[in-house]
């Protein structure tokens, strides 16, 4: 894979490199564009579509006289430009170099010289002719020490008539040594003679001596290179030591992923016979100690503790190594039967099994106490993230992460690829299997981390991720494996964007481009095997968790907390992160979408209780990592040992509802839903946080996955189980991800908007910005499209998205029922939650296109079935939106950004948890205030159905397109400011937005 | 997405010089070319005539009548370099702020002359704004109509001294030129009543 693939996931003009950059080189200047009928708008260039949409900020008809400057009232908030109404457009006095990253950081200067230094061959110096043997042969021959002292004297005497005083003897500094044979003198001489040979016998002397004499030359001392043949393996010492990556490769082959990370090395390393017992042990131990070493990064996976961490980057960072390990053993003794084989290859050397008693001894304890070995996972996790720049937040989700993802990695077989992909460096392909799956998340952790602002919001959706895991993965344990190709694709998007994360150790993981670039790599490989890993370690781990984390998190999501207690209001809290993350998603892939959003919420959730029980301090942490350890250990050990308890006892439904608590299943089933559907959303969270929001959607997809063959039916079916809150979750979550974006675009429109009155367009224009991830990225959520009254025309720009103001129009009809149908069905304690489902809810049903789509019916079917009446319907809606229209997905995803900066969190116990809830506000908020909550909103709504009602026109003529398009709207002009406060989406930050850049394209992968 | 690349049709550093349906002739390198919207940026010198900058210019060339390729690459293009979008997104918001402030100052009616004036200050203090008809430089001078020297306020110091050095040159500046242009039109008096 690489950037091709990528390339290819990303539609339109998002596809072309070249272009995104250079126009995004150009955003926030200022520009004039003229359109097809001659007419010249001047503004601030906000950002563009996939279809090569401009959108201008503060735009203004510029006149043919020269005028100082627009008066306010002909200023329009923003305008789209299509494409096709497009002639020119000019920006002047550019800087291109102006949003470079700065060029001194190492890595920025090692970026531009790489490669170069290859072409700079060492050639010995030729002097040419010239000089020839006189000057240099003669000095070569001429062994004096240069000049002789006399020599010097003479000349000076000479040529300037100086007299040297130079005595040898020194007298002025000395007094000559009288000899006499007195008995005295004879005395002194023989003490002053044993006095210099006890002296110069001495070990200091000698070592002193030596170094004045010592005939190497300074450079061989040094400054020279010496490539001398080293032995693989040293004995000691060797820990610490840089391992160029050729090098690493001989020692450990069988890794295969052979990625710099620590897994390799620590193998390497362990192969070195007297000090390390342990690193043989994780050789044979495999996947899991690989797994932690690699995955983690951390430090100390390994028993020998300096070595991994020094070379791991987050190892620096970390907690003490010895953390680490008690996790490991759990993961060990699953592994290493499995591992064996692949391991002997690689580690072969030394003898793993005299390492294994040793680590068994260490290790034992460890293993004994569940609750320790979660711990230390938790631990790895936040070392890992604390050598991410933003680690501290992400600390505490990844611990709980952590903890879930090992088990799945056992479990699966994919695991192995997962974590190779995610790790990157981590990769054990092959002994890793189980532990990869950790190794993934972590990274994703990590990752997440890196890009500060994304990581607020990941926090939140991890956790909710959490949640669902359990339920997912022992879904996923219970049906076994059942990777379909949606999880596969949910895996790659997954892994894209865990690959950002991974890319940690690239130093630029905060920018988008790099993000985008490294995803793909990662994603490939790991994509495949992710989905079995991921479900059943997410599945396993998350279950423990839940019931814990839940309660714990119950706070973060005031929904959450009831759900913890009982199923039904779980789900509820669940499905409002989720419904926050899934909007996008579930536009994507109707059944997989609704799926996603309940994934979404239920990581969410997950995250939240791990934040919390972090913040609780150990006691919470352990009850949560008991109550994971126990669902994690049974998944990992069953797949490892083939010993699994719970997976033979009851499939999917069972283990959910057994396991840690009901409301944590529930969420999960939710997120299998989503998972297809979380790319997307988790494109809108993961501005805030993308790695984080990644590996939870991953997680909740496999499970799906695993557990149910085909998407919709799997999803069906975990929901039943389950039970109706389940359903509800995964349904108010895809719902209220739905509405939620379609709000947040009115919500903006409307502050937007003396356009808004006018227009029809406005509205038309908003599905456009949805539709357009590029937009609302750049635009940083707030753009909002202004049509111009003025013209009255149907806006050009709007026709292009006219399939989109359809649906955006339905919506908006739509949810006023929908908020009421939401209302009755958000039994959940949390508020937020309800109305972020009854907006999706009532979208979905509203929009025409569900029907399109069988699978979508099928699940909303089953939903409806489980769930109330309205559920039902707001599944459907959902899923056939999602089914309809892939750009919708983008909108949606665009949108979410915005949700974060709007910055509600009513929740916020941890900022991580308070991101989720905040975005779910925000959802809220917006269709609240469609509903009417605020006089303002309702207005917006009702202009947004007269959007509508006019979009439809548009389609029809796209011809008038630059009419439409720039019309001022001399009325709006006060309103404008407005609008530009209440869109707060630009805090969500670059990140955010590079995240979305990413993020497309592995959606349109996943489409693809 | 079967859209071919951009050096397909475009090769990305050659010169292209075409003719907009506007009747526009635009001529730059190429920067990038996406087929499917048929967008072509070029990369053209800077119309003020700054070393450091340059012109964008998109063209749509849906509507362009001739393009000829002047000359074509010669070296590989360079690696698209990331970019730090935060300060993109800065850049736009403050871009806008600036645009509306000063839009909601021509529209409360300030005069031509103290909209000169606070374009002169802009360029070289950015930290300049409008309130109600006062420019507010640095929250600290206050220049209120008709935005003569004297009408500078604020604490005495450094910053005052040198908004008045602005305010003293802009208006040197206007006079000149009006006396220039004033000169100019005697002149074409001058000739016009002798043609006569």
């Amino acid at each position: 894979m690489s950037f091709l693939d990528f390339q290819l996931a990303y539609s339109g003009v998002y596809a072309n490199m070249r272009m995104v950059h250079v126009l995004t080189s150009v955003v926030g200047t200022k520009c004039e564009l003229k359109v097809r009928n001659g007419v010249v708008y001047e503004g601030v260039f906000k950002t563009y579509g996939p279809e090569c949409e401009l959108v201008l900020d503060a735009a203004h008809r510029k006149g043919p006289e020269p005028v100082v400057g627009p008066r306010h009232e002909d200023i329009v908030e923003s305008i789209i430009f299509k494409a096709s109404d497009v002639v020119v457009v000019q920006f002047k006095d550019i800087d291109l170099n102006y949003a470079k990253k700065d060029n001194f950081t190492d890595s920025a200067v090692s970026a531009r010289l790489n490669g170069e230094h290859k072409e700079k061959d060492l050639k010995p110096w030729d002097g040419g002719e010239q000089h020839g043997s006189d000057s240099l042969e003669s000095l070569d021959a001429d062994m004096s020490n240069g000049w002789d002292p006399n020599d010097m004297f003479r000349f000076n005497e000479e040529t300037y008539g100086v007299k040297s005083t130079y005595d040898s003897s020194l007298s002025s500094y000395t007094v000559p040594l009288e000899r006499d044979n007195s008995e005295e003198f004879l005395k002194r001489e023989a003490r002053a003679t044993q006095l210099a040979e006890e002296i110069e016998a001495s070990a200091t002397y000698k070592a002193r001596v030596a170094l004045e004499n010592d005939l190497r030359s300074e450079e061989e001392k040094f400054t020279a290179v010496v490539r001398a043949e080293r032995e693989s393996h040293t004995p000691s010492g060797r820990e610490n030591k840089y391992v160029p990556p050729g090098q690493r490769n001989k020692e450990g082959l069988s890794w295969g992923a052979g990625r710099q990370n620590s897994p390799r090395m620590v193998q390497s390393n362990n192969n070195v016979p007297s000090t390390r017992p342990g690193p043989h042990d994780y050789s044979l131990s495999s996947a899991a100690d690989r797994v932690l070493n690699g995955g983690a990064t951390w430090p100390s996976p390994c028993p020998s503790p300096s070595r991994p961490p020094s070379r791991y980057q987050s190892g620096s960072t970390s907690l003490p190594p010895r953390a680490t390990t008690p996790t490991r053993p759990s993961s060990r003794p699953p592994s290493r039967p499995t591992r064996p084989p692949s391991h002997p290859s690689v580690h072969g050397s030394s003898a793993p099994v005299s390492t294994m008693p040793k680590r068994m001894s260490t290790e034992g304890p460890l293993r004994m106490s569940p609750k320790t070995q979660r711990t230390p996972r938790a631990h790895r996790l936040s070392s890992s993230r604390g050598g991410i720049p933003s680690g501290v937040d992400f600390i505490p989700h990844s611990a709980p992460v952590d903890a879930s993802i090992p088990p799945p990695a056992h479990s699966s077989m994919s695991g192995g690829t997962w974590s190779s992909v995610v790790s990157g460096g981590e990769q054990h392909s092959d002994l890793s299997l189980t532990h990869r799956p950790r190794s993934p998340k972590q990274t994703t952790l990590g990752s997440s981390p890196a890009g500060s602002c994304p990581q607020v919001g990941t926090t939140p959706i991890d956790p909710v991720a959490v949640p669902v895991s359990p339920t997912t993965a022992s879904l996923a344990s219970n049906q076994a494996i059942t990777p379909s190709t949606e999880a596969k694709e949910s895996r790659v998007q997954e892994t894209r964007q865990m690959s950002p994360v991974a890319n940690k150790e690239i130093v630029k993981p905060v920018d988008t481009s790099p993000s985008i670039g490294r995803p793909v790599n990662k994603g490939d490989t790991l994509y495949l095997t992710f989905p079995a890993s991921h479900e059943a370690s997410t599945g396993d781990k998350i279950a423990p968790p839940p019931p814990a984390p839940t309660m714990s998190t119950a706070t973060p999501n005031t929904s959450i907390s009831p759900g913890s207690s009982s199923s039904p209001s779980s789900p509820s809290s669940s499905a409002s992160p989720a419904s926050v993350l899934c909007p996008a998603p579930e536009y994507k892939r109707g059944p997989e979408v609704t799926s996603q959003g309940v994934q979404t919420t239920g990581p969410g959730s997950k995250l939240d209780g791990q934040e919390d029980k972090e913040e609780k301090k150990d006691s919470v942490q352990e009850q949560v990592r008991k109550s994971t350890l126990n669902p994690n250990a049974k998944e990992f050990n069953p797949r490892t040992f083939c010993t699994q308890p719970k997976p033979a006892t009851t499939p999917t439904p069972p283990r959910p509802q057994g396991q840690p608590s009901p409301s944590v299943v529930v969420p999960q089933p939710p997120t299998v839903y989503s998972q297809t559907v979380c790319f997307p959303q988790m494109y809108p969270l993961t501005p805030v946080s993308p790695g984080v929001q990644v590996p939870h959607m991953t997680v909740s997809q496999t499970k799906p996955y695993r557990a149910v063959p085909s998407m919709p039916q799997q999803r069906q079916d975990q929901h039943h189980s389950q039970g109706t809150p389940t359903m509800m979750h995964p349904a108010s979550a895809t719902g209220p991800s739905i509405v939620a974006s379609s709000p947040a675009y009115s919500a903006q429109y409307f502050t937007c908007s003396p356009q808004q009155f006018t227009s029809q367009t406005l509205v038309q224009q908003m599905p456009h910005y949805q539709s357009q991830h590029v937009f609302s990225s750049v635009m940083q959520g707030s753009a909002r499209m202004m049509a111009p009254p003025t013209h009255g025309q149907p806006s050009l720009v709007s026709s292009s998205t006219t399939q989109y103001a359809e649906q955006t129009h339905a919506m908006y009809g739509k949810c006023p029922p929908a908020l009421s149908v939401s209302k009755l069905l958000p039994m959940s304690p949390g508020p937020i939650p309800q109305s972020y489902s009854h907006p999706s809810a009532t979208l979905h049903a509203q929009h025409p296109q569900p029907s399109a789509t069988p699978t979508g019916q099928q699940q909303q079917g089953q939903h409806a079935g489980s769930h109330p009446a309205p559920s039902p319907v707001q599944h459907q809606a959902a899923q056939a939106l999602h089914l309809g229209t892939p750009s919708q997905q983008q909108m949606y995803s665009a949108l979410t950004p915005t949700p974060p900066s709007m910055n509600p969190g009513p929740n916020t116990q941890s900022t991580q948890a308070s991101f989720p809830s905040a975005q779910q506000a925000v959802y809220i908020h917006t269709q609240q205030v469609q509903h009417g909550y605020n006089p303002s909103h309702m207005a917006h709504v009702q202009q947004a159905h007269l959007q509508s009602g006019v979009v439809p026109s548009h389609h029809t003529t796209p011809s008038h397109p630059p009419m439409m398009l720039m019309a001022t709207q001399p009325p709006g002009g006060p309103q404008h400011s407005l609008p530009q406060s209440a869109l707060p989406p630009i805090p969500v930050s670059s990140t955010a937005h590079f995240s979305y850049m990413a993020h497309p394209s592995g959606i349109t992968q996943g489409t693809e | 997405m079967a859209a071919p690349g951009p050096g397909e049709y475009f090769s990305v550093g050659s010169h292209v010089s075409c003719l907009t349906c506007l009747g526009q002739r635009l001529q730059g390198e190429v920067v990038a070319f996406d087929y499917q919207s048929k967008m072509l940026t070029l990369k053209c010198a800077s119309s003020s005539g700054k070393p450091n900058l340059c012109d964008v210019i998109l063209i749509n060339l849906a509507y362009v009548s001739d393009v000829e390729i002047i000359n074509d690459r010669t070296e590989t293009p360079p690696p698209l370099a990331s970019l730090n979008v935060s300060k993109l997104a800065t850049r736009a918001r403050m871009e806008k702020e600036d645009k509306l402030s000063q839009a909601y100052a021509i529209s409360a009616g300030v005069s031509v002359e103290g909209q000169q004036l606070f374009q002169t200050i802009h360029k070289t203090i950015k930290d300049c704004k409008w309130q109600e008809k006062n420019i507010v430089v640095m929250d600290d001078v206050i220049i209120s109509p008709p935005y003569q020297v004297e009408n500078c306020k604020g604490k005495e110091g450094s910053a005052l001294s040198h908004v008045r050095k602005i305010v003293e040159k802009h208006f040197r500046d206007v006079e000149s030129q009006k006396s220039l242009q004033r000169s100019q039109a005697q002149q074409t008096q001058k000739d016009s009543a002798l043609s006569s």
